[in-house]
């Protein structure tokens, strides 16, 4: 064994353990935040349970054969809820839709029942995507039911053709590859949000620290200036920094939208289908991602007035990471709607959750409740800062410590 | 009758029911260097940082040129400049960078900032090194830099907590010098605390020996080693401890 090597780690975990602070916030922090999230996931997947439970289908036959009606009928003995258009053509088949508040449409071409018999028949399946889970879901049902047809006729009797609806406009593409590429862009935006948060926050809660660790806030505090500069000059420091991720974010966040494309559709791009979002969003998304980083860094400063030191303040930070994560990770797997109303509400309060919920509102172009976050987060953020500009002009600044005694083992 | 710098009456301060200062009461003349002198936990810091403005009394008074410190602690901060015991500086600053920092926190106008970053390069006396970054100080380059920086402002009453802690011989004798120079040419009050009763018997006008947060003695040096009879301070701070 290497000489005092024991002896050093023994004093170490001695001095990491004795503190509660940290011990705290390595476990108490993650056990809170599976708890909850385990709470929420369950609520997630009942909600997509029901969404795929009772089926509702639109369908337009145009067929002049027998095998569109066949087809109808076996729907609706395997379940689904099937609704029939009576229009005589397909060309309006989004206001169609649209009239009868439909999320999936099948349409059964003019000569199905011939062509079918040739094993060349096809029918066209429309889904109308919004961004979500459930509609892949649904239209994964959908298509099991259909296979279950398919096979009771005959092998390969008809293909299916599948199309999404985004906007009002008929893409040629499969909501499962749309879903399949917005689920990855939704564990990344978040993840890469809260990475960028975190480290901010661990830069801003070791400024105060720093100044109590080197002794230089005495000197500082008795100089002729308005503490709150203090503060926030410390404030704007530190956002300083958070600034330039933000924009080194965004460029990222571009190049990333830039990168997807739609395979198996000519490699259509999701800008060009309008799933990525317009100059106004990109504006929306930065600058709620700005004042969210406004509130954690404030958070982060008044809380690392309670620490001594520098280690201690970076400790403090990890009790933050439950309200940080849980959004991220909910936000990952689902969407607002698909959240029970309590949920909903907590979710949105939690400050951090705003530059997610701004990236999905920004794609399907509903401003005005990005903004209302924007607004809300702004509020809390002048809340924070007049508490801790109440806090900077006492002398707790220098004699506050967190009420837990270290432990003395 | 000139006014008193500083008059700090039944001065009390308790942290969690330990009683840090007990019912303290001296004044400073202006232009005199006045020393508080005890051991460790006597009061001295807490007596300073309260007349700093930095931390409440839980009761008594304190006052600075006759401002009230707890009703205009701004007023007062106006007035004084305060070196804490064992004060940092910036590591990633560098002096000269540190003393311009400092300046223009506490001047009026550019003008007065050069004025006062000048005195502060000529207190210092680190030359050229005021241009490397103060992480590569030694301990008693750094505590000239900060003397430096609380007398470069040429405060009505500077409050010098241990000026001299952790200074060698030499560089504490240049310490002693610069305040008591600095006295005599602009005329400011000094309040200090110290361990060091050598310092304080060349240093002070007169000193307040505090034991258990209560002055138990207090006159000009030579008068308190008469009175008890002493051959020095340190003997003068012993009898008055035993009586106590």
């Amino acid at each position: 064994m290497i000489k005092g090597l024991k002896t050093i780690t023994s004093k170490e975990i001695k001095e990491l353990v004795r503190d509660p602070r940290i011990i705290l916030g390595i476990t108490v922090a993650p056990l809170v935040m599976f708890l909850i999230m385990g709470y929420a996931m369950q609520g997630i997947f009942t909600q997509v349970e029901k969404s795929v439970e009772q089926i509702e289908l639109g369908v337009l036959n145009l067929d002049e054969g027998n095998l569109g009606e066949s087809l109808i009928e076996n729907l609706t003995k395997l379940g689904v809820d099937v609704i029939e258009l009576k229009s005589t053509n397909e060309s309006d088949i989004v206001q169609q839709m649209k009239k009868y508040n439909l999320t999936t449409l099948l349409v059964i071409p003019e000569n199905f029942s011939e062509n079918t018999e040739n094993h060349k028949g096809v029918i066209k399946m429309y889904t109308v995507y919004g961004g979500g889970v459930t509609e892949s879901a649904k239209t994964g049902r959908i298509s099991t039911i259909i296979e279950q047809i398919k096979r009771i006729w005959s092998p390969d009797p008809f293909t299916v053709s599948e199309n999404s609806i985004v906007k009002g406009k008929i893409i040629p593409v499969s909501p499962n590859i749309l879903s399949g590429l917005f689920m990855s862009q939704n564990i990344t935006i978040p993840i890469v949000i809260a990475i960028v948060t975190l480290l901010s926050m661990q830069l801003a809660a070791t400024s105060i620290a720093t100044e109590k660790e080197e002794k230089t806030l005495e000197t500082l505090l008795s100089l002729p200036i308005n503490r709150f500069s203090i503060l926030v000059g410390k404030l704007f420091g530190s956002v300083f920094v958070a600034m330039i991720g933000a924009v080194a974010y965004l460029a990222g966040f571009n190049y990333y939208m830039g990168s997807f494309n739609a395979p198996g559709a000519g490699y259509i791009e999701l800008s060009e289908i309008g799933l990525t979002p317009a100059p106004a969003g990109y504006i929306l998304i930065g600058i709620s991602l700005f004042v969210t980083l406004l509130f954690a860094l404030s958070l982060a400063i008044i809380a690392s007035a309670f620490t001594e030191d520098v280690r201690s303040a970076q400790a403090l930070v990890g009790y933050f990471y439950p309200i940080i994560f849980i959004p991220m990770f909910l936000l990952m797997y689902a969407d607002m709607s698909m959240l029970s109303l309590p949920v909903r509400i907590a979710v949105f309060a939690i400050p951090f959750s705003q530059p997610v919920l701004a990236v999905r509102y920004a794609i399907s172009g509903n401003y005005l409740i990005a903004i209302a976050g924007i607004i809300y987060v702004s509020f809390l953020t002048i809340v924070i800062l007049y508490i801790a500009s109440r806090f900077f002009a006492t002398e707790k600044i220098l004699t506050a410590k967190l009420a837990l005694k270290r432990m003395k083992r | 009758m000139s006014m008193a710098a500083v008059e700090v009456k039944d001065l009390v301060k308790v942290f969690d029911r330990i009683k840090a200062v007990d019912g303290l009461s001296f004044y400073v003349d202006e232009g005199e260097i006045y020393g508080l002198v005890g051991p460790n936990g006597a009061g001295k810091t807490t007596t300073l940082r309260i007349i700093a403005t930095l931390i409440s009394p839980t009761s008594g008074e304190v006052k600075i040129f006759g401002i009230d410190a707890s009703k205009k602690p701004e007023k007062i901060r106006e007035l004084i400049s305060y070196l804490p015991e064992e004060a940092g500086a910036y590591k990633n600053l560098t002096g000269m960078e540190y003393l311009r920092f400092m300046a223009k926190l506490c001047s009026r106008n550019p003008a007065e900032t050069e004025e006062m970053v000048e005195r502060g390069i000529s207190i210092s006396g680190l030359g050229e090194r005021l241009n490397d970054k103060i992480k590569t100080y030694s301990k008693g380059m750094k505590r000239r830099l900060l003397i430096a920086r609380a007398l470069m402002t040429l405060p009505k009453l500077a409050i010098l907590d241990e000026p001299t802690s952790g200074l060698d011989v030499i560089y504490s004798f240049q310490v002693r010098d610069t305040i008591k120079r600095f006295v005599r040419e602009y005329g400011i009050t000094v309040l200090l605390s110290s361990h060091n009763m050598l310092e304080v018997e060349y240093l002070c006008n007169r000193i307040g020996l505090l034991s258990r947060g209560r002055i138990v003695a207090e006159g000009p040096p030579d008068e308190l080693k008469a009175s008890y009879n002493a051959s020095n301070l340190e003997e003068v701070f012993m009898r008055v401890s035993n009586n106590d």
